[in-house]
């Protein structure tokens, strides 16, 4: 079971404020080794904000990240950055810098003033390229990309760095679905082995959407008000309980035509029957001239009311 | 596009050279450097730009040396013109050289520490502070030429220390780290310039009207009266900060990209941004200390320079030489314009670089182009929409035309 692997990133009692606002309260968390390890959880819930922090981005109000047992705060970050990369939600990158260039920038941590370029560097760069399939955009600017080819290309920067640690702060943001697919699927081959006996890179990653979170995870994280509500493989924890207490919202969890992962259906549409619950809610005339006795609508009910 | 098959990757493949695009590599003793190579062909084209520009000013003036007599001069050949050329012209030209290439690596670095092409020390309060007492100091009865650099060093960096301490921010704001964030350090630096000019004029009024004739000339950046007084101190200054400047050079490339992604490099940012602003600001203020306040060097040398060489970020060599030339020149048309009246040089890169700011303010508030937002020429964020489409034609404010 995945929750029982011991892992080389780690957080103990982690408090983490912004001014006099405590975001995430004495969190533990233990990031498996050679896994993908998603945290999901509602807007606010402290997930990203746990993410910067195993980053060393946000500084712990009290405890600490652990990286091979040693506190983040007391190692130098050139030394952290050898170990650990890191992929910011909204990364910005210099007007005008070509696609290679950015991607090279991924071996700073690697690189000296007099050091400029190695052959290792040269190898590390044309294998994240390749991996993400970014060599033929090599010599673009990465204004003139997509949203698709640049998140790819930032990917790639990340690889460069060749850490065993990413941390991905919600990659999918601003992609359009298929985009959304194609760099979960990247984050996914990443981690894989690449030889018989190796383990994969450990990916730590924040993502919106329950279901893709459920697809990609090995572990699942799933946050509330600054606290771990459950943890575990995706197939082991997500249920509509956990959708109830975690997100506050009426779910029917069925298994994934695709993949058999839990697919989460959000229950409980606009009822007709009882306007004061959903007075609130804005129709749309669509909705206003649905059926209230089709039978479509007579799927969702009897496992999602009480 | 389509989704991304998987893939393994075969260890040993033949392997594509994936040296970032532009730059050439050179190897020597154990060390390897990258060098774009358009900028070092930019860079060897304004030196030599540079140099006619010096042969120029030495040549022309109230009599007219000839060419070859003022070469064997740079040369250390003796000349009958030596006396002209070694002792009455070359150390004002040497001021305004210093002076120029200082100003110009200053608006760099404070530019790329500040990811804002309007940042430079006369907008952020540095001259303004270097002004202030100097004025000041006039108005006191100091009017040695020997000590109004100092002075005037010393008002700038008082100036810019202030600018941070009222950019500084605590821990813990949200959605920012410690530290003074770039478009902060513009703003109140743009609030402190002002409070510093209306102190000047505060000094002009008050003082003495010979000396605030004289104030005022200093003011507008001349080089008129400049030599060796002023040219030696600078020059050693220069010198002491030239291992500064070299490491900011390659400290320059990871602080252009965000906070975020940046630190997760291993960038240690604050110490960088802090390293790459003194730096400039003690340029801006020893270059101003000797040779006054030569508006918009700064502010142009570093745009011009990073449009010639195309790179994604200001080219430190570029502008130093870039900043240079337009002194020199600027001083010999100066000069020659509305001979035997002598303009101050700074009335002269003020007449071009006031157009440009207009420029640079009308283009950097117009619509954007998807991939950067820029506000006040701040990058902000990438813009919500990505277009999936193929790229159009469009470039963003910087890209190489």
């Amino acid at each position: 079971m995945s929750t029982s692997a011991t892992g080389r990133l780690a957080a103990r009692g982690l408090t983490l404020a912004y001014e006099d606002r405590t975001v995430v309260a004495e969190l533990d968390l233990e990031v498996p080794d050679g896994e993908v390890t998603v945290v999901v959880g509602p807007n606010a819930c402290g997930k990203s904000t746990t993410l910067r922090a195993l980053g060393r981005l946000l500084r712990p109000r009290a405890g600490a990240v652990l990286l091979d047992g040693e506190d983040l705060a007391h190692i130098p970050t050139r030394t952290i950055a050898q170990s650990l990369g890191l992929l910011p939600q909204s990364p910005v990158a210099p007007e005008a810098i070509t696609v290679s260039d950015l991607v090279a920038r991924g071996r700073q941590p690697h690189q000296r003033w007099w050091q400029q370029w190695s052959q290792e560097d040269e190898r590390a760069v044309t294998e994240a390229m390749e991996r993400t399939d970014v060599t033929a955009l090599s010599e673009r600017p990465v204004d003139e990309l997509s949203g698709g080819q640049r998140q790819r290309v930032w990917l790639a920067m990340a690889l460069a760095q060749q850490t065993d640690l990413l941390l991905l702060d919600e990659p999918t943001t601003y992609l359009d679905i298929a985009h959304q697919v194609e760099v979960l699927d990247l984050v996914r081959q990443l981690a894989a082995p690449t030889a018989e006996g190796t383990r994969g890179r450990t990916v730590v990653m924040v993502l919106h959407d329950l279901n893709q979170a459920a697809r990609y995870a090995d572990h699942l994280v799933a946050m509330k008000d600054g606290r771990v509500v459950a943890r575990g493989r995706p197939d082991q924890i997500v249920d509509a309980a956990l959708v109830r207490e975690v997100f506050g919202l009426e779910a029917v969890v069925v298994p994934c035509p695709v993949t058999g992962d839990p697919l989460v259906v959000p229950g409980a549409p606009w009822q007709p029957q009882s306007p004061p619950q959903t007075s609130s809610q804005p129709q749309t005339p669509a909705q206003q001239r649905a059926d209230p006795t089709s039978p479509a609508q007579g799927t969702f009910e009897p496992s999602t009311r009480k | 596009m389509t989704a991304l098959s998987p893939r393994t990757d075969p260890p040993g493949s033949p392997v594509p050279p994936a040296r970032p695009a532009g730059y050439g590599l050179v190897r020597a003793r154990g060390t390897s450097w990258l060098v774009h190579r358009r900028a070092g062909v930019v860079a060897g084209a304004l030196a030599v730009a540079l140099f006619a520009a010096v042969v120029a000013n030495l040549t022309l003036g109230e009599t007219t040396v000839p060419v070859t007599e003022v070469v064997k001069v740079l040369f250390g050949r003796p000349s009958p013109d030596e006396l002209v050329v070694g002792t009455l012209r070359m150390p004002r030209l040497a001021v305004g050289l210093l002076a120029g290439a200082a100003f110009g690596v200053a608006g760099a670095l404070i530019q790329t520490v500040a990811r804002n092409p309007l940042a430079s020390p006369e907008i952020i309060g540095v001259t303004h502070g270097a002004s202030a007492l100097t004025v000041g100091a006039m108005t006191f009865g100091i009017t040695s030429y020997a000590t109004l650099p100092y002075l005037s060093t010393a008002g700038g960096l008082a100036a810019a220390a202030l600018v941070y301490v009222f950019a500084w921010r605590g821990p813990g704001s949200p959605g920012s780290r410690p530290g003074a964030g770039p478009t902060r350090f513009i703003l109140i630096g743009i609030g402190i310039s002002v409070a510093l000019r209306s102190l000047t004029q505060l000094f002009l009024t008050k003082g003495d009207y010979l000396v605030a004739q004289q104030a005022k000339v200093w003011m507008t950046g001349s080089l008129n009266g400049r030599g060796w007084d002023q040219a030696t101190p600078l020059c050693v200054a220069l010198l002491l900060m030239l291992p500064c400047v070299v490491w900011s050079a390659r400290a320059m490339r990871t602080v252009t990209l965000d906070d975020d992604t940046a630190t997760g490099l291993g960038v240690r940012l604050a110490r960088n941004r802090l390293v790459l602003v003194v730096t400039g600001v003690v340029l801006a203020s020893v270059a101003t200390g000797a040779a006054g306040p030569i508006d918009f060097v700064a502010l142009l040398a570093p745009q011009i320079a990073r449009r010639l060489t195309r790179t994604a970020q200001i080219p430190l060599l570029s502008s130093a030489l870039l900043g240079a030339f337009v002194v020199t020149l600027g001083d010999l048309l100066a000069r020659k314009l509305f001979a035997p009246t002598e303009l101050p040089v700074g009335v002269l890169t003020a007449a071009v670089g006031a157009p440009y700011l207009i420029w640079l303010l009308v283009r950097t508030s117009g619509g954007r182009t998807r991939g950067s937002r820029t506000r006040l020429g701040v990058r902000t964020n990438r813009t919500k929409k990505n277009s999936t489409q193929e790229p159009t034609t469009h470039r963003p404010k910087g890209a190489a035309q």
